[in-house]
């Protein structure tokens, strides 16, 4: 099998980058930390790989808004090299601060990504500060779109994964998120426990996102922009209910959970996509 | 000529920041705002043009779907504008990289003298609103004066043109650095001088200060240098050097204890001595997993066959206690340099905290200087950023309330690392410095920041003038600075690395020295944040994220090469020798030449005189009190107390999954809303094997001895270990003490001699329980000043002490994830099991302060019994028998059932009369003594046989089962129904305080 190479972007403040690694690893890939000004400077190429994922972290601090100064960094410097990259139907992926930086490159929403110059690249979408005013740590349930052709989520229901942040509410105008929707490009959406829309109610959308919005996708779904994080579900006993989960599978006599997680499957999903 | 750029959210954007100060200010002063919404402000003090100005206001500045702005006044709708930013000198670290990013995007450097300030404007609606409540809003919610200045603005005083102003809070000291001499010609002389410049000596150590530098050779040596009499950067080295805070001289010291009962003496040569590092050094020769005590950064224990990991805690208080945020982002970032520094440099892997703090609600005479709940949102904000940003899971936490903590809050931070057993085939923990290896500064900048601690507070300001005592911690800068260290460890490029804290160059730079005896230090080579430092404010800075390296001549080039690579900045400031001497110099010139030994040299030990009392002399005894009638309100009313109730909101803001590696959450339960007993974590991604951690405080039990204080501290910490699955043979320790002031004065400190018995006490007990459950002290830190003075209704000053504290931390190892178990009940129809005996034992128990009594039956602990029981529960665990395990800390049984009842959301029915008990034949005394040693377990009946086997001989039993309907229903001794209460109640009573704090 061919290998599928994957390259997680770190310094200036990323923070998820070794878990994501190895949640790629595991998903199948051969996944490589690279800093950015490694790729900046050219000591590493885009080249050599499928998939280029933006990870979790605070880049500069979020200082100016989460994502705005390492997409500034990326665009003056590298902004062509990610649109050609996404022109030769390579995979990108954005997590939580990653996706910050997708929507501020002008990345996502990527409605016509091959009819845009980086430089022109508007930002047409914000993920912004949480309603409830504070940074949260909570798992999230939520509802994938079967009609999204987002790469990441196909075959995949509903899901649970951990938000981690304090700017995370999606945002824009209405026309925008018609066309959004009209092209399916909402993958993710939070959800209730029972799998109905959380159609707002906190915490089950723990920000405020418009239309319960958790990540989307660009017109292709090759380009994929998510709060969650699917690296933190790399092992069963990431879930907060394994305890309880176990013990339950212990008296019907079942085994433990194996194979992958959710979290990872969504990753092997980009993974596979080049196999 | 500076340009101000203010940008705000538009119009139809909730402003989130906005809400929460409306909603403080609510909290805080019960004033009704209408709207508060924010103009954040950048103040550009650089020569840009105006294209330039708009290119980095329309890529960088404004997110075009979500903000507003304008280098004019941007209209606003207000009644009030309060504009706050920064005081000069203190860290701005938005401006630092907003300057990074207009570099970036317009492709020039900026010069030095240019820069970015960041400030903030309050538009407030709040129709009638009067100025006072505005200064108020200002002074006491907003804004700090220690690090911040602001200016307030009625509608009528508001010109739209010149909005708040152009400030530009830039340092500007116009000083040429000089390097002075001190006369010494008495020891009068010299304590006069050193307390007109704030040295800080002890009068006791000035005899030996100034016997040094009169003898002959020295004098000799000196003068060939160019040296005479000692130079304020020498006697700053030597008071760092002597200070409490690093030569832990209380801990050091000559106790000679009384027991005023007995009249038994007994005189104690250093409580370290005896105390920490006897036991340690005993246990670290009998257990292989103890890697490396007593003399580093932190200690280091044995994770795994290829892996070690490192711990340490520390406090800091009396920076939290002046500027909430500062001082606890400082705090928090600060100990994450430790384990940093530690053997060759460890990864860091988790956090914890614990606050101690004032009353939340508290509205007595006594006047702090920030209120409890000003204090306790600032310190929660501060660790919050500091180890968010940092991107290390913080997984445990405690907050206490007290009103002995008016008076300095308490702001304890731990912090953990790991690191692979060999570095380029040599052992992580070992390092050691050659003559010739340069001495290497990395990260931030030196700046006049935390020179003389909190004594400069008392300095007037003028308009650029640094504030500098107070800092705000760079998780930013440190976390680039912590990935770069960790590659360079890895490529073998550095031989030896410590953190700069307290004491900043004069400790780093002074204590590595010794390891090659001796450096040559360059200080005009230190990079400084703005010129007109004098040497010796460079030298003893505690500028925060900082690191000093060894770096042989061979590695220097790749070092410096791949600190450029991660935005680091690295300096050599000088070389290591073994010429003896510590020799700084500055453009050439000496200003410092001395011993390395001269520390060691005779400095006189401080002695305390200790004085026992015991309860029963000191008049305390059990109240007179008939048990209750209604159980299920004052079940409900104590898990309202602040101290046992929900504080589920501090835990959600801290990220505590981050690096992906959580196994048992602070939070758990079916509803992941339990605080849980301990938690786990997979530090090593590729392996099943856990690190379970767990602190304890129980400073209440104080009040009745220190040392059944410590020895319940200690047994809480390592049962909330066994309760998740850990194992007993390998736990390491940690030990936090603060202490009020122990020294006597017959005015200032009474009761010191008892303060200072109670410290031995504790000690001891930390020693004995150390042997007994045998807990290497992996490592450990006192904090000796716990003290505030404050004024009352009448101008009064009151002297407020914090009961005697100690915060333990234990880590042990889960060998196998899968068997980890949380706290709470999983399914109807399992038993529930109490093991370990209640006793009569409710002295300063929660239930007893509940009814305003302390009482004298303090709980104790029997180690040889208890271990039989913990090693029983531990057996339990690792065969899967049980569900749920739950120690029983504060607020006694019937708290804790109630917590198992609660995580599950599930009921269950108990019957008193089966707890094992030992002459508590009373419904209250069942359910409230805090007696130390007990779990409450629940069990799949089909295992009871088992683990009845396991527990044979043992004091536990089955005392009823888990049931589907969720009610809490308790029969008392003569079977008769006690407690009834749904659980839904009893979480409503225990979110009831905080439960609406998000």
């Amino acid at each position: 099998m061919k290998a599928v190479n994957v390259l997680v972007l770190t310094g200036y403040g990323l923070n998820c980058d070794n878990e994501t690694a190895y949640a790629f690893e595991l998903a199948g890939a051969v996944a490589q930390r690279v800093h950015i000004n490694a790729l900046i400077a050219g000591a590493v190429s885009l080249s050599e790989f499928q998939i280029l994922v933006f990870g979790g972290g605070f880049s500069w601090g979020d200082d100016h808004g989460a994502g705005v100064i390492q997409a500034v960094r990326m665009k003056t410097s590298i902004g062509r090299d990610l649109f050609d990259f996404v022109e030769k139907g390579n995979l990108v992926m954005g997590i939580c601060n990653g996706f910050q930086t997708l929507v501020n490159l002008g990345l996502l929403p990527g409605f016509d990504l091959a009819a845009q110059k980086p430089e022109n690249a508007l930002r047409s979408v914000a993920v912004t500060f949480n309603d409830c005013g504070n940074f949260r740590d909570q798992w999230v349930n939520m509802r994938v779109n079967p009609a999204s052709s987002c790469v990441y989520t196909q075959g995949l229901t509903d899901l649970e994964l951990p938000v981690r942040h304090g700017e995370g509410k999606f945002y824009t105008d209405p026309e925008t998120l018609k066309r959004l929707k009209d092209n399916q490009q909402v993958a993710l959406q939070y959800a209730l426990p029972d799998g109905h829309p959380a159609d707002q109610a906190f915490p089950y959308n723990p920000n405020g996102s418009i239309s319960d919005i958790a990540g989307i996708c660009d017109s292709t779904g090759r380009i994929f922009g998510l709060m969650p994080h699917p690296e933190a579900y790399n092992h069963w006993t990431n879930h907060p209910d394994w305890p309880l989960m176990k013990e339950k599978l212990k008296r019907r006599g079942e085994p433990l959970p194996s194979g992958l997680t959710p979290g990872l499957q969504m990753l092997a999903n980009g993974v596979n996509y080049f196999r | 000529m500076p340009h101000r750029l203010e940008i705000t959210l538009k119009p139809e954007m909730p402003d989130a920041e906005g809400e929460g100060i409306r909603k403080k200010a609510l909290d805080y002063f019960g004033i009704q705002l209408h709207q508060v919404r924010v103009v954040h402000i950048l103040t550009i003090d650089a020569e840009l043009s105006a294209e330039q100005l708009k290119t980095i206001q329309t890529e960088i500045f404004t997110n075009p779907v979500t903000q507003t702005s304008s280098y004019a006044p941007l209209p606003m709708t207000f009644d009030w504008i309060i504009w706050v930013g920064y005081r000069p000198g203190v860290k701005d670290n938005p401006g630092s990289t907003a300057m990074e990013a207009i570099q970036d995007v317009l492709g020039i450097p900026l010069g030095e003298n240019e820069a970015v300030y960041t400030s903030r404007r309050y538009c407030i609606q709040c129709k009638g609103m009067r100025s006072e409540e505005a200064d108020k809003i200002a002074g006491e919610l907003l804004a700090n004066d220690l690090i911040q200045q602001w200016k307030i603005f009625s509608k009528d005083a508001w010109d739209p043109a010149t909005g708040v102003g152009m400030i530009t809070p830039r340092v500007v000291l116009n000083h040429t650095p000089t390097a002075s001499d001190i006369p010494i010609d008495s020891d009068a002389g010299l304590m006069q001088l050193s307390d007109e410049r704030n040295l800080a000596l002890n009068p006791k150590d000035v005899p030996t200060i100034r016997a040094y530098f009169l003898e002959e050779t020295n004098q000799k040596e000196r003068a060939e240098k160019g040296l005479h009499n000692p130079t304020d950067l020498e006697l700053e080295y030597i008071s760092q050097a002597r200070s409490d805070h690093c030569n832990h001289n209380s801990f050091q010291g000559l106790f000679h204890y009384t027991d005023l009962s007995t009249g038994e003496t007994e005189t104690i040569d250093s409580l370290f001595k005896t105390c920490i590092e006897a036991p340690t050094l005993q246990l670290k020769a009998q257990k292989p997993w103890v890697v490396s005590v007593l003399w580093d950064n932190a200690g280091a224990g044995k994770f795994d066959d290829d892996h070690h990991y490192v711990i340490t805690g520390e406090t800091h208080n009396s920076p939290s206690n002046m500027e909430a945020y500062g001082g606890a982002i400082t705090g928090i970032v600060g100990i994450y340099r430790d384990p940093m520094g530690t053997g060759k440099g460890s990864k860091l892997i988790m956090g914890s905290y614990g606050f101690c703090v004032g009353p939340r609600n508290y509205d007595g005479d006594l006047k702090p200087r920030l209120h409890p709940r000003r204090l306790l949102d600032g310190v929660i904000e501060g660790v919050r950023d500091g180890g968010n940003k940092s991107g290390i899971p913080t997984t445990y936490g405690q907050v206490m309330f007290h009103p002995g903590y008016l008076g300095k809050c308490l702001v304890f931070v731990t912090a953990l690392g790991i690191m692979p057993a060999l570095v380029q085939g040599e052992p992580s923990h070992e390092k050691d410095i050659e003559p010739g290896d340069f001495v290497v500064m990395s990260g931030g900048r030196v700046g006049k920041d935390g020179i003389h601690g909190v004594t400069a507070a008392s300095e007037t300001f003028s308009e650029n003038t640094p504030a500098g005592h107070v800092q705000i911690g760079d998780p930013y800068t440190q976390k680039k600075m912590h990935d770069f260290l960790l590659e360079a460890r890895d490529e073998g490029l550095m031989r030896f690395i410590t953190d700069n804290g307290g004491g900043g160059l004069s400790s780093s730079v002074g204590e590595t020295a010794r390891f090659s005896n001796g450096c040559d230090i360059q200080l005009e080579k230190v990079p400084l944040k703005y010129e007109g430092l004098d040497q010796w404010e460079i030298w003893i800075s505690e500028s925060q994220e900082r690191m000093t390296v060894a770096v042989q001549p061979e590695n220097l080039d790749r070092f410096l090469e791949l600190s450029a690579l991660h935005a680091v900045e690295s300096t050599v400031i000088g070389t290591y020798t073994d010429s003896g001497k510590l020799h700084i110099t500055y453009d050439g010139q000496t200003c410092a030449y001395v011993d390395m030994d001269l520390m060691k040299s005779g400095f006189p030990q401080w002695a305390f005189d200790a004085e026992w009392i015991s309860p029963v002399q000191r008049g305390l005894y059990e109240p007179v009190l008939d048990t209750p009638v209604d159980f299920n309100q004052l079940l409900l009313d104590l898990l309202s107390r602040p101290n046992l109730a929900s504080k589920e909101w501090i835990s959600r803001q801290y990220d505590h999954e981050v690096q992906g590696t959580s196994v048992i959450k602070p939070l758990v339960g079916a509803e992941r809303d339990m605080t849980s007993d301990a938690s786990v974590i997979r530090p090593v991604l590729t392996s099943e094997k856990g690190l379970a951690f767990s602190q304890a405080l129980l400073p209440f039990y104080s009040v009745i001895d220190a040392f059944h204080m410590t020895t319940c501290t200690m047994d809480e910490a390592v049962r909330r270990l066994v309760a998740v699955g850990a194992g007993l043979d390998h736990i390491g320790g940690v030990d936090n003490f603060c202490w009020p002031s122990i020294q006597y004065d017959p005015r200032t400190n009474p009761d010191g001699k008892f303060k200072a018995a109670q410290l031995v006490r504790s000690c001891q007990a930390l020693r004995d329980m150390c042997l007994a459950y045998e807990i290497p002290l992996l490592s450990g830190k006192d904090s000796m000043y716990v003290d505030g003075h404050l004024t009352g209704r009448y101008g009064e000053s009151h002297k407020i002490s914090a009961l005697e504290t100690l915060q333990f931390s234990a880590t042990g190892i889960v060998q196998n994830i899968h068997k980890c178990v949380t706290m709470e009940c999983k399914v109807p129809g399992d038993l529930v099991y109490v093991v370990g005996v209640t006793r009569d034992e409710m002295g300063a128990s929660e239930y007893y302060e509940h009814l305003g009594y302390v009482g004298c039956n303090i709980p104790k602990v029997n180690p040889r019994d208890f271990l039989r029981l913990y090693h029983a529960v531990a057996r339990a665990i690792e065969m899967e028998l049980v569900a749920s395990a739950h120690g029983v800390y504060r607020g006694g049984l019937g708290v804790h059932l109630a917590m198992v009842a609660m995580g599950g959301n599930l009921g269950m029915a108990l019957n008193l009369e089966a707890v094992p008990e030992q002459g508590c034949r009373r419904n209250d005394a069942l359910l409230f003594s805090e007696s130390a040693g007990r779990f409450i377990i629940t069990m799949d009946p089909s295992n009871r046989e088992t683990f009845e086997m396991i527990f044979k001989d043992l004091p536990c039993a089955c005392i009823g089962s888990v049931t589907q309907t969720p009610e809490l229903k308790i029969a008392d001794l003569d079977g008769r129904p006690m407690v009834a209460t749904p659980v839904s109640e009893l979480k409503k009573a225990w979110k009831a305080p905080f439960g609406a704090l998000i």
